[in-house]
């Protein structure tokens, strides 16, 4: 399989996230893609506040990002390419509590792929990388008849890609 | 009245409800309660915002997640002496099948509850409890002193955690 040139990846990143209501409702959106590594961003609203007295995010906000991010992390793995992998399993843990207020960003990366299995992980943080506010691991299902690419061409969004 | 206060109040269908209204984000989900005897169940009404698979459709995973996060805190919350808002230390979700776009159900059982720590399986279906759309387990920290003193009821058992 070619390896996708960052631009490339960064199109499928930006269609996906928003083809899926969910993730397009939320604002999720690209921040960075590094190599085979992807960064994406959480706009704060106070709908996602999941402790009034405190203003701080509610986890399940964070689950939906971990569960996207690291979901969609297949796109950048050069072993993978175009196709979309359903979670199997995820597993989070809090680390800290993200700050009143503040986007979260959350980076993953496929670290190991079997014939059948994506591994993966990844982290949230809100103000520094080296601050995760939670982590990530999980596993994704490789299913090749999930192509990305034709599901998109089938869909208005799919004829900007 | 602060969501500190109301969760102090006995938990029954109304109480839950009041709760679920203080939460911006668990409201934002549209999350329900009911109690039945002694059991609650906690309902995810069917709502086009939180697809995830526009293609099946399906919900998105992270928000079945998200619901079962907030299912156990809140299941936790009324099973304590002295309520007290936990603090989410870890997640754990097994996805068993794809959440189609109809109401979901989830009921929580506390496996354990120690003196800091609460452990909270949850199950997850939608048209039978015996097809489950996913099954999670959550740790919570109990963090006031308040419910600590009033947990230490028996010294002869070990409270562990």
């Amino acid at each position: 399989m070619s390896t996708l040139s960052a631009s490339a990846k960064a199109k499928l990143i930006t269609g996906i996230s928003g083809f899926i209501p969910h993730t397009h409702l939320q604002g999720i959106c690209l921040e960075e893609i590094n190599g085979e590594e992807l960064t994406l961003r959480l706009p704060f609203r106070n709908e996602l506040v999941g402790n009034p007295e405190t203003g701080t995010i509610h986890g399940g906000a964070l689950t939906v990002l971990l569960d996207h991010t690291l979901g969609v992390a297949s796109l950048c793995c050069d072993q993978l390419g175009t196709t979309i992998t359903p979670t199997l399993d995820l597993r989070i843990d809090h680390l800290g509590v993200a700050p009143a207020g503040k986007d979260i960003f959350a980076v993953g990366r496929v670290y190991h792929v079997t014939r059948r299995i994506v591994f993966s992980d990844g982290f949230a943080y809100c103000e520094s990388r080296d601050k995760p506010i939670a982590k990530a691991t999980g596993t994704w299902v490789f299913m090749p008849e999930l192509d990305i690419s034709q599901i998109l061409t089938s869909t208005d969004l799919g004829t900007q890609l | 009245m602060t969501l500190s206060q109301i969760i102090r109040q006995q938990p029954n269908a109304t109480t839950l409800q009041r709760w679920l209204k203080k939460v911006p984000y668990a409201a934002y989900l549209g999350i329900k309660a009911e109690v039945n005897d002694n059991d609650i169940r906690f309902i995810l009404p069917e709502d086009g915002k939180l697809i995830g698979n526009p293609t099946l459709p399906a919900i998105h995973g992270g928000v079945v997640g998200a619901f079962m996060e907030q299912a156990a805190a809140f299941h936790l919350i009324a099973k304590m002496d002295k309520p007290v808002l936990p603090t989410i230390i870890n997640f754990s979700l097994d996805y068993l099948r794809p959440a189609r776009l109809c109401d979901t159900y989830a009921q929580c059982t506390l496996t354990r509850q120690g003196r800091y720590i609460g452990n909270v399986s949850v199950i997850a279906w939608q048209e039978q409890y015996e097809e489950p759309t996913a099954i999670a387990r959550a740790h919570f920290l109990i963090r006031e002193r308040e419910t600590i003193s009033c947990t230490i009821e028996s010294p002869d058992v070990p409270q562990g955690q």
